[in-house]
């Protein structure tokens, strides 16, 4: 049989939520994550990721990322950062109309017990100032263990209100 | 005056602990089942919340530096015009840029 996506695990959100976990990678695939529509409580805040370990958030300063910020209305910007908490993509979401973000990460590696876990991202948004941006690059979690999964959380502590965040896994 | 890490941390243990004993609570949200958040839980959103507030209070100008400076292009361009008409628009942007946006003491 030819390859084919199979969903693991999916949610929506229907009101404010600190963070949403989705579990289930086990096997040594690569995995998918998309978060459609996800929108913050609180003007100018970000959505934040970790990964997951035996279904905990990992917050031992281990992430490294780097990636591409595309502004619409100003100029395109490098961020890059080594131990870090969390992985942080900057989106400067607001509470209006359509403030909202989009992306797919693409997740490596995550079963492996032996090497680090890594992932790419494509997102795109309509941020607090009302104009799109987006963002491209990866990702590094820097523990030679397995992963099982993602959790994202609002910047600051404050909820996510909005979004479908849905797993899936891209069987060979 | 510029607070510390440990202020943060009280601020944020405040704030949250409101949030969480309020009618609202605080939940998260795990492969789709909806749950309270627990003291780890709680822990971990403090200290997110401290360092957010340091990094805005110790960082936030070089972002915000970074987007109003304009392009490298837009800068050469004002550099040119400033050599060619004796101006100062490149130095007075820059100036502005800094002053609109300064360094922590």
């Amino acid at each position: 049989m030819a390859g084919s996506i199979i969903q693991v695990a999916t949610t929506t959100l229907t009101s404010a939520t600190s963070n949403v976990t989705l579990t289930g990678i086990d096997t040594n695939d690569a995995y998918m994550v998309t978060g459609v529509g996800v929108g913050v409580e609180t003007n100018i805040r970000e959505v934040n990721m970790r990964v997951t370990k035996s279904g905990s958030a990992q917050s031992d300063s281990e992430y490294d990322y780097a990636y591409k910020g595309l502004v619409s209305n100003a100029v395109f910007y490098n961020v890059s950062a080594v131990n870090q908490a969390f992985i942080r993509w900057d989106s400067d979401l607001g509470t209006g109309t359509s403030e909202l973000s989009n992306f797919i990460i693409y997740l490596y590696n995550f079963n492996s017990s032996s090497e680090y876990s890594f992932g790419t991202l494509e997102e795109v948004n309509v941020n607090h100032d009302e104009k799109a941006s987006g963002k491209a690059g990866g990702f590094t979690h820097t523990v030679a263990s397995a992963s099982d999964g993602v959790n994202f959380q609002g910047e600051s502590s404050s909820n996510l209100l909005t979004g479908t965040f849905t797993l899936y896994k891209i069987q060979s | 005056m510029a607070k510390t890490l440990e202020q943060f941390t009280t601020e944020c243990t405040s704030e949250l602990q409101a949030k969480r004993d309020s009618s609202d609570g605080i939940y998260k949200q795990v492969n789709n089942e909806r749950l309270p958040i627990n003291d780890s839980d709680f822990a971990q959103m403090v200290i997110d919340c401290a360092n957010y507030k340091l990094d805005v209070q110790d960082n936030g100008y070089i972002k915000a530096r970074q987007l109003a400076y304009g392009s490298v292009q837009d800068q050469l361009d004002m550099q040119y015009w400033d050599s060619v008409n004796s101006t100062t628009t490149w130095a007075d942007h820059i100036a502005k840029v800094k002053s609109d946006n300064p360094k922590p003491a």
